[in-house]
């Protein structure tokens, strides 16, 4: 074992580095393992804001925000998560801005809350178009300050599980080169999102799955792992978002023939209904021929100078960069793009998973907040009080337990692995298998699913899982080797992409960002309201169902 | 569209350095960075360089192209190879490089991590449990310094820190400025102290390569501009670099002009300076230096000392005193003001490419 800790955190995006700080806080010894430096997770590129029911711009009540999220998440949500993430949330902010969190101030100079979809208040705190990064920046600034060990750039690649408890992973040093042996008392996975999956996502390339699949391969179950949302306003073509919080500053999607087509879908919130609702009117208007380069057009011309420069400048910036046009004079060609995941490592709302020491927070995790469809603003929030909530509970756990050991053997095993990988010098390069999986992954499992597309799907997906084991690392060398890395995380994407189309194909209805509106266009609660559970068995997905957790929020009809 | 790149490729167990050639197919709206991960893809699997969000907010992509450091993903190709040019990518300046494109990153964050770069409670802290109540002009003062990614571009360039290692540098300083002028800080007045070391902020030798390659926009030397200004208000001017700016502010409220014989002892003191004697004599016999005696008032002194009274007058000598800082929030004035027809040309930043605006 090369070192250890009473709780080592996989990850260093917001959930990760808040967790790491509530465990220091908690009185245990810290580190952080990332592939990442902290401040280049990409938590930090979250742009419209963190949802809290502080009441600020308007009466608003943690009640209030759970009866959004319930109804936004079409009822899938656990209430009893959501409950307790409502009711802390705004506690959560005030820590946050006395830490020194850059927020966006309102005329009385108290935090200033926007409106953002499907928000019965307007409840989304916000820094300008940057929330994630000053997130970001202040997590890392209290990181510093508390001197938290982290091990920058380790590639996490197998959690070392031994007498039945996560005691700790085993690492690749990017930049030294070897593997690592970390041993913690308790493990908190907080390793993101799986976004590359598809073509077109706002994700970045280190969003590959990493802890999902490590914990699927740990014997773990995934759960609502079909539940990927997709943002409605990512730019045609690279995918990069367009916060939502253009839409909440006044903007407007029209289609080719200009049209405000919205009315027509949410007659009520219109351009701010919820994303799902959003992303499948945009896809229907495509469809029917009222696209334009498969896009819809969100248009800020209207807003003004003065307005998108002072609220939306990242924005201006990311289209005049990646578009090429200027939003203050021409509107912006979005589509919808793979942008959060709502399912991922089943936890309870303490972040712990059903392996004793094994614990996760954000996008890795389903505790589950967002059910089958998030509200904007409610992920940077769950990062922060679910992280809060892991770093607390594994820090306890860890400092009343004594031992932690990572036997000889399981670096043995990794090392044997390694180096077959490594010595592997003919077949395909690991791009055209990467690439096909994030076409074909649009085409068949994206905005609208098929019974036809996804049974194609599974097929596209078994044979590239049967190409991956000749894939070649052409870097042989030590010093960061990403080539090496790149393979593994095809691997991980390779896994959950299996998962999400079992559970797909058998979740026969439509509820929040899984649509079938070809054969099962409505949902279904008496067979459908619960949650699919997938665990690895046997070298393929295996699926089995649990019941959601109801507080006092009774399913409805959703309308926006 | 048809891209050449050439790539310095280095090793750095062997030391071994080539600058090799790579030709590429790519999509017309390829950036740089979508450019290199075609060659890693399909040519060369070794190549190494660091890359996340591909959006220009993770800031991992930094490096240099034709010698000036920026972000790859936000370098779009198009012009330059359809310009026929075969730009020369290298890694970033100032930083150990550890293979290829890759540098290594720790003397960056250990200055980082000297500025004590973290909120120190205890000013005005909310009664309530709540947040702090400050107004948005309030905290628009680092507004500019809260968008630093920490990618390095800055410190690629920076041409204090090539002559001085131990030199805190442009990213640090700036995150510096971030709490100095963060009202909520209970620290300014020993963080200014603590920056006004040896190292610190009179160190920059105002060359403003920061500014100009800084890919969002922080403009680093305007916040160590602040950070002097805010140090003089505080009374901390030991440092060589303040008391000579001292007496700048000094000649030219009292003469009008920059009374340039007394530079030298009133930044040096007056021991060191009467080393310089001899030099001294030498610039004065060839008409270098203007006689001490008697003093040369400028014919219009008055104007200048009424100028240093408004500034005083206004509250205008701190950071809200250095004009560059403001430029963010002039660009808006122009907008809101003149509508689009000046607002387009107040807001192109220098050392940013003009990018193509819609209309037109």
């Amino acid at each position: 074992m090369d070192a250890k800790h009473d709780v080592l955190v996989i990850g260093a995006g917001c959930a990760g580095m808040r967790a790491a700080i509530e465990a220091h806080d908690a009185g245990a010894d810290v580190a952080i393992i990332s592939k990442l430096h902290p401040t280049r997770s990409h938590s930090g590129a979250a742009e419209g804001g963190i949802n809290a029911a502080l009441g600020n711009a308007a009466e608003d009540s943690p009640e209030i925000h759970a009866f959004d999220t319930v109804k936004g998440s079409d009822y899938l949500g656990d209430q009893d998560s959501i409950e307790i993430f409502t009711r802390e949330a705004p506690g959560d902010i005030y820590q946050l801005e006395q830490w020194g969190c850059v927020f966006s101030r309102g005329e009385d100079g108290r935090l200033a809350q926007r409106p953002f979809g499907a928000a019965g208040s307007p409840r989304t705190v916000y820094a300008a178009d940057i929330t994630g990064h000053v997130l970001i920046q202040v997590l890392y600034e209290q990181l510093v300050k508390r001197d938290i060990e982290v091990y920058e750039e380790y590639f996490a690649w197998q959690l070392v599980v031994h007498q039945d408890r996560c005691q700790g992973v085993i690492a690749w040093d990017l930049l030294h080169g070897g593997l690592k042996a970390v041993g913690g008392k308790t493990v908190v996975l907080a390793t993101g999102g799986v976004g590359r999956l598809y073509r077109a996502t706002t994700n970045a390339y280190a969003c590959t799955g990493d802890g999902m699949s490590m914990a699927l391969r740990a014997g773990l179950p995934l759960k609502d792992i079909e539940f990927m949302q997709f943002h409605p306003t990512t730019m045609y073509p690279s995918g990069i978002l367009i916060t939502e919080g253009c839409r909440g500053e006044g903007g407007i999607l029209r289609n080719s023939e200009g049209e405000r087509f919205m009315e027509r879908y949410a007659p009520t919130a219109k351009d701010l209904a919820s994303r799902d609702v959003v992303s499948r009117s945009e896809q229907t208007e495509i469809d029917e021929g009222r696209g334009i380069n498969g896009s819809v057009l969100l248009d800020l011309t209207h807003l003004g100078a003065e307005r998108i420069l002072t609220r939306l400048p990242g924005s201006r910036e990311l289209a005049m960069v990646y578009a090429g046009v200027d939003p203050i004079h021409e509107p912006i060609p979005v589509r919808p793009g793979a942008h959060y995941h709502m399912g991922g490592v089943e936890t309870d709302t303490n972040g712990l998973t059903e392996l004793t020491g094994l614990y996760a927070a954000g996008e890795v995790a389903c505790v589950s907040v967002h059910g089958a469809n998030r509200l904007g603003g409610n992920s940077l929030m769950e990062t922060i009080t679910f992280g809060r909530r892991a770093g607390r509970a594994a820090a306890e756990w860890a400092l009343a337990n004594t031992t932690v050991e990572v036997p000889a053997s399981a670096t043995r095993d990794a090392e044997r692995e390694l180096k077959a990988l490594l010595a592997r010098s003919e077949g395909e390069r690991p791009w055209r298998i990467r690439d096909e999986l994030g076409q074909t992954m649009l085409e068949n499992f994206g905005v609208f699913r098929r019974e036809d597309q996804m049974q194609k799907q599974i097929g596209i997906i078994e044979s590239l899982r049967e190409r991956y084991p000749s894939v070649i690392v052409e870097d042989k060398g030590e010093v960061f080797n990403s080539d090496l890395t790149q393979v593994i995380e095809l691997g991980y994407l390779l896994d959950i992409a299996a998962c999400m189309l079992q559970a797909g194909l058998a979740r026969k209805e439509s509820r929040g960002a899984h649509s079938r509106p070809h054969d099962y266009p409505t949902r279904d609660d008496e067979s459908f309201m619960k949650h699919s559970i997938t665990r690895w068995a046997d070298g393929a997905p295996e699926l089995s169902y649990k019941e959601v957790r109801f507080t006092k929020y009774l399913p409805e009809e959703r309308k926006y | 569209m048809q891209v050449a790149l050439k790539i310095w490729r280095y090793d750095a167990k062997t030391g071994d350095k080539a600058l090799r050639e790579y030709e590429l197919d790519a999509p017309e709206e390829a950036t740089l960075l979508d450019c290199l991960d075609i060659v890693k893809d399909r040519q060369d699997g070794t190549l190494a360089y660091r890359k996340s969000c591909r959006m220009m907010i993770c800031g991992s992509c930094g490096m240099r192209m034709d010698g000036a450091a920026v972000l790859a993903c936000k370098v779009r190709m198009y012009d330059i190879a359809s310009a026929g040019q075969v730009p020369v990518i290298s890694a970033m300046g100032n930083l150990p490089v550890i293979k290829d494109l890759v540098v290594d990153m720790d003397p960056f964050w250990a200055k980082f991590k000297a500025m004590k770069p973290y909120l120190q409670p205890g000013y005005d802290q909310p009664e309530d449990g709540r947040e702090h109540v400050i107004s948005q002009e309030r905290m628009n003062v680092i507004h500019k310094e809260s968008l630093c990614i920490n990618c390095g571009c800055c410190v690629s360039e920076c041409n204090a820190w090539d002559a001085e290692p131990e030199f805190l540098g442009p990213q640090a300083l700036a995150k510096g400025m971030r709490f100095v002028g963060d009202p909520r800080d209970a620290a300014k007045v020993e963080r200014l102290d603590a920056y006004s070391g040896e190292h610190g902020i009179w160190e920059c030798t105002r060359c403003y390569f920061c500014n100009e390659r800084c890919p969002k926009g922080v403009d680093p030397r305007d916040a160590i501009a602040k950070l002097g200004a805010e140090a003089m208000k505080e009374g901390i001017d030991k440092d060589m670099g303040a008391k000579h700016a001292n007496w700048f502010v000094t000649s030219a409220k009292t003469t009008g002009w920059l009374r340039e014989t007394e530079l030298v002892p009133k930044t040096q003191g007056v021991v060191s300076s009467i080393k310089e004697m001899k030099f001294a004599m030498g610039l004065l016999k060839h008409g270098k230096v203007p006689p001490p005696f008697p003093p040369h008032v400028a014919e219009g002194v008055k104007e200048s000392r009424a100028l240093y009274d408004l500034v005083k007058e206004q509250g205008r000598d701190g950071a809200l005193g250095i004009v560059q800082g403001e430029r963010a929030l002039s660009r808006l004035e122009h907008a809101a003001g003149d509508g689009h027809a000046s607002r387009d040309q107040a807001d192109v930043t220098p050392g940013e490419e003009p990018t193509r605006r819609g209309g037109e």
